[in-house]
């Protein structure tokens, strides 16, 4: 039985709760980075605070795993916006096409 | 330095685990283009399977373990240190599909050991965590590990030998039932023994184990040998009533509890 015919027969509603934690865990999960000896999470948060130092060239930022790492900070922002761009617009992707369904 | 993923596949009266493990692999190759080598029993090993594994390391089972179903051939789990070829392994559950290329990140970890702290269950996405016992530790999950021929990751593998072989010793310590061995458990357990008692988070992979757990059911989307859309479909009991729902995922990678369900999807 094909999924379509399987989610008719059983009358099956789609669940938009967990369809948002789904792609929330899934998307969330790409927008981890390992970049100049630490493990980054391309984020509003860590993005604003890299942009925020632009005095400095090196500086010295806590990692996810909770480790001082000195950072060439442009590079790192640069990685960090690019991967967030690219992930939240496969978010919005995924998420527009998942609205959609009843 | 090489890497690899390794996985340890014992039929039991009830489940061809080897097929799984076939399935599992061919997956590894296609999507994180690694070499997979295999753990199994003679016994196990069919006359006609054409898929040939890196390597084929035949060991005699432990089956002393039961659970609810059955026979549960998953002890020896710590041999995994000593009998991987590679440099840098990914050991995952044979009943662990691979949809993306996900796991290849693991190796950009800055450590030596890593595994799951954190679950999420489709369909369940407010379940609390799994915890050793009611006032005990959280579970770790040894359905994927990566470690690498460090001294410290061999460690923590000798600590999951130990507790295996003492298992009802800590289970009385730490208030979890003993009947059923339970690799999560040891691995939870070894690790802390490792680490001085502590829980460096370094050694958490840092997304979640994604399961596929009770009530809920997967089906494959398209008949593609490397498909990676599913249609997650589950059973929402309210008021003794069942409310039929479901889910479209696609491009991750998740852990199937039921394996008949896993079966169907390979």
């Amino acid at each position: 039985m094909d999924t379509k015919t399987l989610i008719t027969e059983a009358k099956a509603r789609f669940n938009h709760n967990s369809a948002k934690a789904y792609l929330k865990d899934k998307y969330s999960s790409k927008l981890i980075v390992a970049d100049q000896g630490g493990l980054w999470r391309a984020d509003q948060q860590t993005i604003s605070f890299l942009n925020s130092m632009s005095d400095n060239f090196l500086i010295v930022v806590i990692d996810t795993f909770n480790n001082p790492v000195q950072v060439n900070r442009e590079k790192l922002l640069e990685t960090l916006k690019d991967t967030y761009n690219t992930v939240m617009l496969e978010w919005h992707k995924e998420w527009s096409e998942l609205e959609k369904k009843r | 330095m090489s890497k690899g993923a390794l996985l340890f596949a014992f039929n039991s009266p009830k489940y061809n685990y080897y097929e799984m493990a076939v399935a599992t692999a061919k997956r590894i190759n296609h999507f994180l283009n690694l070499p997979v080598t295999l753990v199994t029993d003679e016994t196990s090993i069919p006359t006609d399977s054409n898929y040939v594994f890196d390597k084929t390391i035949t060991v005699t089972p432990d089956k002393n373990n039961k659970r609810d179903w059955g026979i549960w051939i998953n002890k020896g789990r710590y041999q995994a240190f000593e009998l991987s070829p590679y440099d840098e392994t990914i050991l995952l559950d044979t009943d662990y599909l691979v949809n993306s290329n996900k796991l290849l990140q693991t190796f950009d970890l800055p450590t030596d050991f890593c595994c799951h702290d954190n679950t999420h269950f489709l369909m369940y996405p407010d379940i609390p965590q799994e915890l050793l016992s009611n006032y005990g530790f959280k579970t770790l999950w040894a359905t994927v590990v990566r470690f690498n021929k460090t001294k410290r990751a061999e460690q923590i593998f000798q600590s999951i030998e130990m507790i295996q072989k003492n298992f009802e010793h800590y289970a009385n310590l730490h208030s979890f039932i003993h009947s059923t061995f339970r690799n999560d458990y040891a691995l939870t357990l070894a690790t802390r023994i490792v680490n001085g008692h502590t829980t460096p988070v370094s050694d958490y992979i840092p997304w979640n184990l994604v399961h596929v757990g009770k009530n809920t059911s997967i089906h494959k989307n398209t008949d593609d040998p490397f498909n990676t859309e599913y249609t997650v479909m589950f059973d929402n009991w309210n008021k003794g009533k069942i409310r039929k729902e479901y889910n479209i995922i696609k491009d991750m990678d998740f852990h199937v509890l039921n394996k008949e369900n896993f079966l169907e999807l390979i």
